[in-house]
């Protein structure tokens, strides 16, 4: 059956395929999303690769250097640590650790950070006003400093680190998303439906959060960079993962010891997390680019 | 005004905000809920009971809270738990050291971000600008504990050409009057200030050069994209059609309206800059108020965590709320608290 | 005025990076020795700790003692004292006093008269006497003297004139005169100390020390430096000595290696055993060795249940490799220890029994006793290097392995060493990876503060293990001098010990000094701390 078509095109594409489209067209941007799903694809299926278990001691092979020095060997790819280990499995295990902690972090904050400044951006009045000055004030506090104040009352550990990240990453959210929301209130579409009848929840899960998902996903990128380098960052200063927990953070702050002898237990580690943080901000700043490109063609 | 008492009533609120933390701290900290908040260890019952009545522990919390409001505002902030001194100095010696480095490596990164970044911005999408803007990418990427050790790597032990740890070598004597270390050293009597001042700016490079890197990564970034927007701005349009050189156009229309937005950018960066600088502290042995944090965490100082954070997030935050009132003052056009992302 | 010229002095130094004059520039650089240690003393007082950090940092740079270990041979030589007589019965001690020997000159105190019998009488009250006003000061901890019952021992210190001190003692000791010549036997001023109790802080003794060593005290920050100049008036004749001395405290040997290197200090304490062969590598740098007189071990907290247990003590001591141990963490640069005694002790005990490795008996063992697969410890690893341990933690990750392996998991502790021992002390521990550097050749310096019931208090037994058989065995080793008769009593104690198990002995360690070939003098002493009288710097 013949349907009556208004436009030329064979087909419309979505906002979402336009975005997508020009995400494309960069090489760079499309590079740093395959190393990112690279890293994705290490952090789900790492572990099963890797030739050895990242905690397996082997007192025969201490401090073997990496496979492409003149003593190395190919049954160690990235050679030992200290004790033996075989540093590649570590990073692999590594990379599962700290990227997947990041995300799953980024994603409660995401979680609370929209629901709370959801609720910020459509209320108004005193209330609200009192919240968003007193949180826009202490979004400024360092992440650093709130770990170490969690650090201090529930004591180091992977867990109690994410947990001060978190709630450091939230303010974040809220912001963005309570002043997102306020913009969109005061759009006709919203008040269409506004007219049409719908509550508050029908008005936010049918109207405003699809148009917020850009918006959280290039905020998301921002934040998981951010998150990637706080885990490290506390696993090096062994105020977050503790050995032998294989943490990007703390495979580096071990090499350290032996930085002399075994400088690849130093440098591999920290490419590593600078290789995932670069990939996650090329990605963020390609979508953010062609998000732009798309709103101004 | 309005905007004066406006800002004044939020930068009151959120210190009240901070201390009420701070005050609950001592109860949440394992322990002893009088040492953490004291930093006192008493030897005696009797001791005990007189410290109590003093801090008004044994009464309701709000006024054990306005006691210690009281006390902080009065200087007495406690002793540490581990050396027995008084907070207050430790923490007037350590922080103009965080404030010092943070504040080279803030000016590093205007001096050269803000530049390029114009240069950037003025020729957007070709090879310069693209280069310049993978070049900030990178560096804005490196993990600032990896880059500074690999910075002592290269610099120090394989050139030689910077010392790694310290603000001057100690051999200088130098007494703390302002707790910036270069003023300090001019105004010593007992050493020898050039040696010594050249010395402390050897000691200034690498950390500088750490936290610094990845800051003017995000000036760049920022100021690049400000000035890509007011290009597109029709004023520029019709400047250029007046015929107006492009020096002018620049110094006139460009430069004025891409730096009025990067201000309340900068707020954001306080935060970065001072975690940064917060971390690198650690690894050049930097006597700043990180270093002393991380060592009272690890020491498990109680006293000096509570005081410790509160004075670190004052600082931070009066500089934001600073920065905001600035940025009001001057463009009072501009929504407030705004925000925006690298 | 002035100052604007000092900032014109300033500019001009920015400019001319390069610009002072460089035999100044080299003259002021040799002015003071830079000593990278690796940790914050207690205080300034060894009296009070035991500790080889707060002895490193004071005893031989601020303070002398009544008599010295000649360095080579062990045997006691005078020092403050200038000689002594025993009497036949052995329990009268008497010393005749050096004279014009002066204490420091400080900014906070200046003497008005040089050292006598005096600051003996008061240096020894404070650890011994509990009425003095001073005892409780700090603490009121002795760890050194309590552990060894020293305090307990004396009946009197009586002054005979202004120059000659009679100690009195209740029983028989043979080791008391070397006791009085380890770091922690110091001699403070008695003077200064009257001078703070009228000022109401006596607490400032142990913080701004007096002493008549070659270096006085100029300022510390704690995890950053202390800070020494020369005492001028150093009895000795203070020529020979730096202009300034200073310790950057550096907790991370890969930094102090670091710092050695680029020449930001001049020597380091502790390089790491995997550095070793950096440190001989690199020709501007010396590493001298010697074999120490240390033992490394681990111990079990005896007060907890199951490690009360023998048996569970024996299967655990089983379930490691102390040779793989040795391999991994010293890097071959130690000796597997069998008993508490290294070789370099007379009483060393060559056919003394040891454990073996042997998993399969061990988990039969733990079987036996009851612990159930899956049985989860602490492993305390101290934060810091020692000669006797170079890397506590790598330990206990070889450890938590090898128990794995017998179903027992093991968690790992570790805080700040000041936190640390604090924490030990309140025996808040399952098990500890820790060790003991002697004071003197004296096996009694093994014995009695490792592992004696006395020794619980004051915090140097970590197994807090109390065996009246034991205390017995090594209370009648002292009351001989026949030495043929007192090993013969150390080898019933090694088996006593070798039967219980309280700790595993696992390592002696040599030990290691690295510094800068600039530094001239600098030697090993393997009786206490390290020191730095005598040591120059040159281009």
């Amino acid at each position: 059956m013949a349907q009556f078509n208004l436009y030329q095109e064979e087909s419309q594409p979505t906002p979402w395929q336009r975005t997508w489209q020009e995400f494309r067209a960069s090489h760079i941007a499309f590079t740093g999303f395959i190393v990112l799903g690279l890293f994705f694809f290490i952090s789900v299926f790492g572990p099963l690769v890797a030739p050895y278990d990242p905690l397996q001691q082997n007192i025969d092979a201490l401090l073997v250097p990496p496979s492409w020095e003149a003593n190395g060997t190919i049954s160690h790819l990235f050679g030992t640590d200290a004790l033996g280990r075989d540093v590649f499995s570590r990073i692999l295990a590594g990379c599962q650790v700290t990227f997947g902690s990041a995300i799953l972090l980024v994603l409660i904050a995401m979680l609370i950070g929209v629901s709370i400044g959801t609720v910020a951006g459509m209320t108004s009045g005193v209330r609200s006003s009192v919240i968003n000055h007193t949180l826009d004030a202490l979004m400024a506090i360092p992440t650093l400093l709130i770990a170490i104040i969690i650090v201090a009352i529930l004591g180091t550990g992977l867990v109690n680190s994410m947990w001060a990240i978190t709630l450091a990453l939230i303010p974040q959210f809220i912001h963005h998303t309570r002043s997102f929301v306020r913009t969109e209130m005061k759009k006709e579409y919203v008040l269409a439906s506004k007219l049409d009848g719908a509550n508050p929840q029908q008005l936010f899960f049918h109207s405003i959060l699809p148009n917020m998902i850009e918006m959280l996903v290039v905020q998301g990128s921002l934040a998981l960079s951010i998150a990637v380098i706080d885990i490290s960052a506390l696993g090096f200063l062994n105020l977050g993962a503790q050995p032998p927990l294989p943490e990007l953070g703390v495979i580096l702050a071990d090499g350290l010891d032996v930085a002399y002898i075994a400088p690849w237990n130093v440098a591999l580690p920290g490419l590593t997390i600078f290789l995932m943080v670069l990939a996650i901000n090329v990605v963020g700043d390609g979508l953010r680019s062609a998000l732009r490109k798309r709103l101004t063609h | 005004m309005q905007i004066l008492i406006r800002y004044s009533t939020l930068f009151v609120l959120t210190l009240l905000v901070l201390a009420a933390l701070s005050f609950a701290l001592a109860y949440l900290f394992p322990g002893d809920v009088l040492v953490n908040l004291t930093g006192i260890t008493p030897h005696n019952e009797i001791q005990r009971e007189a410290l109590i009545r003093q801090y008004q522990l044994d009464e309701p919390y709000l006024f054990q809270f306005l006691y210690y409001v009281q006390q902080l505002l009065q200087g007495n902030w406690g002793y540490s738990f581990i050396s027995g001194l008084p907070l207050r100095d430790e923490i007037a010696v350590a922080m103009p050291a965080t404030i010092e480095l943070s504040t080279y490596a803030l000016l590093t990164a205007l001096f050269l971000g803000v530049p390029i970044g114009c240069y950037a911005g003025l020729k957007s999408y070709t090879k310069t600008d693209y280069t310049i803007n993978s070049l900030s990418m990178v560096s804005y990427s490196f993990p600032v504990f990896w880059i500074a050790l690999v910075f002592i790597l290269i610099f120090s032990l394989e050139l030689g050409i910077a010392p790694l740890s310290g603000r001057v070598s100690l051999l200088f004597d130098v007494p703390n009057v302002s707790g910036f270390v270069l003023i300090d050293i001019l105004l010593a009597d007992n050493i020898d200030s050039g040696l010594a001042f050249v010395d402390a700016l050897h000691h200034l490079i690498l950390p500088t050069a750490s936290i610094a890197l990845i800051s003017t990564a995000s000036m760049i970034r920022i100021t690049r994209r400000s000035v890509i927007d007011v290009l597109k701005s029709p004023y520029i349009a019709a400047a250029e059609s007046r015929g107006l050189s492009k020096r002018k156009i620049f110094f006139q229309h460009i430069l004025r309206n891409a730096l009025l937005p990067i201000l309340p950018l900068m707020a954001i960066q306080i935060t970065t800059l001072i975690t940064n600088a917060m971390i690198v502290e650690t690894l050049f042995s930097w006597p700043g108020i990180g270093n002393w944090l991380i060592q009272a965490i690890y020491q498990r100082d109680y006293p000096a965590l509570r005081v410790g954070m509160l004075a670190v997030a004052t600082v931070v935050i009066s500089f934001t709320i600073l920065i905001d009132l600035f940025n009001r003052l001057i463009d009072p056009s501009r929504e407030k608290y705004e925000r925006g992302a690298i | 005025m002035q100052t604007g010229l000092r900032w014109l002095w300033g500019l001009a130094g920015m400019m001319l990076l390069q610009g002072c004059d460089k035999a100044e520039r080299e003259a002021f650089y040799q002015s003071g020795i830079i000593y990278c240690s690796e940790s914050n003393p207690v205080n300034f007082n060894p009296q009070t700790d035991t500790s080889s950090t707060t002895a490193d940092a004071t005893a031989h740079q601020l303070y002398n003692r009544l008599l010295n270990f000649d360095p080579d041979t062990g045997q006691v030589i005078p020092s403050l004292a200038s000689s002594w007589k025993v009497s036949d019965d052995g329990l009268v001690y008497t010393f005749q006093l050096e004279k014009n020997v002066a204490f420091h000159e400080t900014a906070y105190f200046t003497p008005s008269r040089p050292f006598n019998a005096d600051d003996v009488i008061f240096s020894i009250d404070r650890w011994r006497n509990d009425s003095n006003p001073y005892h409780p000061v700090s603490g009121g901890r002795y760890p050194y003297f309590e552990s060894l019952g020293i305090a307990d021992n004396i009946f009197e210190v009586r002054r005979i004139n202004g120059y000659r001190v009679e100690i009195i003692l209740k029983r028989e000791d043979s080791s008391f005169l070397a006791n009085l010549a380890t770091d922690f036997s110091v001699i403070l001023s008695a003077e200064y100390a009257d001078y703070l109790l009228s000022r109401g802080t006596p607490e400032r003794i142990d913080h701004y020390p007096i002493g008549t060593g070659p270096f006085k005290f100029v300022s510390y920050r704690k995890d950053h430096f202390i800070r020494f100049d020369k005492h001028e008036n150093y009895w000795h004749g203070a020529e020979g000595n730096s202009e300034h001395l200073i310790y950057d405290i550096t907790p991370k040997s890969s930094i102090r290696l670091a710092k050695l290197i680029t020449g930001e200090c001049d020597a380091i304490a502790f390089p790491a055993q995997t550095e070793l062969d950096i440190i001989v590598n690199r020709e501007e740098l010396t590493l001298s060795e010697k074999p120490g007189l240390n033992v490394g071990f681990w111990a079990f907290n005896t007060n907890r249940p199951p490690f009360n247990d023998p048996s569970v003590r024996r299967a655990l001591a089983l379930a490691i490799d102390k040779n793989t141990l040795l391999e991994a963490v010293y890097f071959e640069s130690a000796t597997r220890a069998k008993t508490l005694l290294p070789a370099a002790s007379w009483a060393f005990q060559s056919d003394a029994e040891d454990t073996g490795y042997n998993p399969v008996l061990a988990r039969k063992l733990l079987d036996e006793a009851g612990i159930e697969p899956g049985f989860t410890m602490t492993i305390w690893a101290m934060p810091v290097e020692r000669a006797y341990n170079p890397n506590a933690v790598k330990m206990a990750e070889l450890i938590q392995r090898y128990l794995s392996a017998v179903d027992i998991q093991v968690d790992i502790v570790t805080y700040d060493w000041t936190t640390f021992r604090r924490h030990l002390r309140e025996g808040l521990h399952d098990s500890v990876l820790i060790g003991w550097s002697a004071d003197n050749g004296d096996p009694d310096n093994f014995y009695r503060p490792l592992l004696s019931c006395g020794a619980i208090p004051s915090g140097t037994n970590r197994a807090r293990w109390c065996n009246r058989e034991y205390d017995q065995l090594i209370d009648e080793a002292l009351q001989t001098q026949d030495l043929v008769r007192r090993k013969a009593i150390y080898a019933e104690v090694n088996r006593l010990l070798y039967n219980e198990l309280p700790l595993v002995p696992i390592a002696h360690a040599y030990r290691y000094q690295a510094y800068r070939n600039n530094l001239k003098g600098m030697t090993i002493n393997p009786y206490g701390g390290v020191r730095f009288a005598g040591v120059t710097k040159s281009l």
